[in-house]
């Protein structure tokens, strides 16, 4: 080896993995199981695992290695539960001259929405969060959730139509 | 078939903004786009939670130095109460999208716009707005006849019957009834025609575009606000159908015409807030005669 990797036994080089990679794989966490608290669990739990397994993982493969694990833990733990998103949503409203009725209007669609998107598939809803709120590329996407890019994209689709026969009568246009 | 049922990545790669410029464009014409679009940009809003991540850090720190795993939490009941705020919540009312000022006969009104864009919208007449997305998206629907001043911003879309203008900020006045016109006080705006979307035509101050017969002309006029925001209304050589026309969009009366020759030209105008005057200023220079004008429906003879 040329260059030294840097080992994850170091404590700097661990934080910064942590500091880096938490948040994103949290929230992703979150978009599959819809309990805050449970991803939480599960990703630090991950990085535990992580932290007694530092002199075999390489500080490159971390990433893949971290997302892989949650995914697993996860199927473990609740694959069998048939969960809905319990979205939390702080939507920030935008400010616009309108009729106090119809601000309850879109405040009402947008629980709608939200309620929607949890009602979407696991597989349709991951992908769709993760590309609409994380703003995540579909190359992205395909990567952390391990399907090809095609597949992304199906889903994608798929997401928009369903949320569009569960929504599509609440829009008057 | 629309297309984007047989193709599975096609709305993924509208969302993308993947789409050949051909594609986008047709699928921008279908009433599905328009629900599709208000799905996306309503998910576009959508926040993902707030995680600290330093608190974790100290957590897992504090759980590897004592050498302890963690246990899973289980949190079943949070899921019950999700359920009941989930059937409270259900089925309120609709989201309706646009929202619509009218005015009726001899009524005027005037509407503020959140981007600060005043319309002056004329008798008779009607303009509808796009209620979500405004600060992205400054489209109206006009039907009748409206004067604009829009503030600088991103573009300004008003639809017509004939066509759409389009304008970053400026002053205009778009008649569109019978005959259309569409005249800019300020600034400079385009107008695309409903028929044939690849001719545009770009308006400077001063200048007046009509459309006879498909055919768009454009000509010079004078003038700093449209008569009719000073409550009168002008004719050049235009036949006596189209004043009696704009006669009753002003006031709250009707004409029977009878025998009368309505297709003689008439010149000059008429003010919006005086019957008596204005039938005078009108009907007496023809040489019609009319029955009382406190009786809604007006009687006209030779």
């Amino acid at each position: 080896m040329n260059e030294e990797a840097p080992s994850i036994c170091e404590e700097k080089n661990y934080n910064m993995l942590f500091r880096k990679l938490y948040a994103p794989v949290t929230k992703y966490m979150y978009y599959k199981c819809g309990d805050l608290q449970q991803a939480e669990d599960i990703v630090q739990n991950v990085f535990i695992k992580l932290w007694e397994l530092c002199a075999t993982i390489s500080f490159y493969k971390a990433k893949s290695y971290i997302y892989k694990s949650c995914n697993n833990s996860f199927i473990n733990s609740i694959q069998h539960k048939k969960v809905v998103l319990k979205y939390q949503s702080n939507i920030n409203e935008h400010t616009d001259y309108e009729s106090p009725e119809y601000l309850i209007e879109v405040a009402e669609f947008r629980t709608k929405l939200v309620k929607a998107v949890g009602a979407l598939t696991l597989k349709e809803r991951e992908v769709f969060l993760l590309s609409r709120i994380e703003k995540k590329t579909y190359s992205e996407i395909a990567e952390i959730t391990g399907i090809t890019v095609k597949a992304v994209e199906r889903r994608m689709s798929k997401s928009l139509l369903s949320l569009r026969d569960m929504l599509g009568k609440e829009i008057k246009l | 078939m629309d297309k984007y049922y047989t193709d599975k990545t096609f709305l993924a790669r509208w969302v993308a903004k993947e789409l050949t410029e051909e594609e986008r464009s047709e699928f921008e014409k279908t009433d599905a786009y328009r629900y599709f679009d208000i799905l996306n940009k309503e998910a576009l809003l959508l926040e993902g939670p707030t995680i600290d991540t330093e608190l974790a850090l100290k957590n897992v720190q504090s759980q590897l130095h004592s050498g302890k795993s963690m246990r899973m939490k289980r949190r079943i009941w949070r899921y019950g109460i999700a359920a009941c705020f989930a059937v409270a919540i259900a089925f309120v009312g609709y989201l309706n999208t646009s929202k619509t000022y009218s005015t009726g006969n001899g009524e005027k009104q005037t509407i503020l716009l959140s981007d600060g864009s005043v319309v002056y919208l004329n008798a008779n007449s009607s303009l509808s707005r796009n209620r979500i997305f405004w600060s992205d998206h400054r489209q109206v629907a006009l039907q009748g006849e409206a004067y604009f001043e829009i503030t600088k911003g991103i573009d300004f879309e008003v639809k017509t019957t004939k066509g759409t203008i389009t304008v970053l900020g400026t002053r205009f006045n778009v008649h569109d009834r019978s005959n259309f016109e569409i005249s800019c006080y300020e600034g400079r705006i385009r107008f695309k025609t409903a028929l044939d979307t690849n001719q545009t035509t770009i308006l400077n101050k001063g200048m007046l575009l009509t459309l006879e017969q498909d055919k768009i002309q454009t000509k010079i006029f004078e003038g700093e606000i449209p008569t009719w925001r000073a409550e009168r209304s002008k004719f050049k050589d235009q036949p006596l159908s189209k004043v009696l026309i704009e006669l009753e969009n002003q006031y709250q009366i009707k004409f029977q015409s009878n025998n009368v020759n309505t297709g003689r030209l008439y010149t000059g105008e008429f003010v919006h807030n005086n019957l008596k005057m204005a039938l005078e200023a009108t009907l007496t220079p023809m040489g019609i005669k009319y029955s009382s004008p406190d009786q809604p429906i007006i009687i006209l003879s030779n």
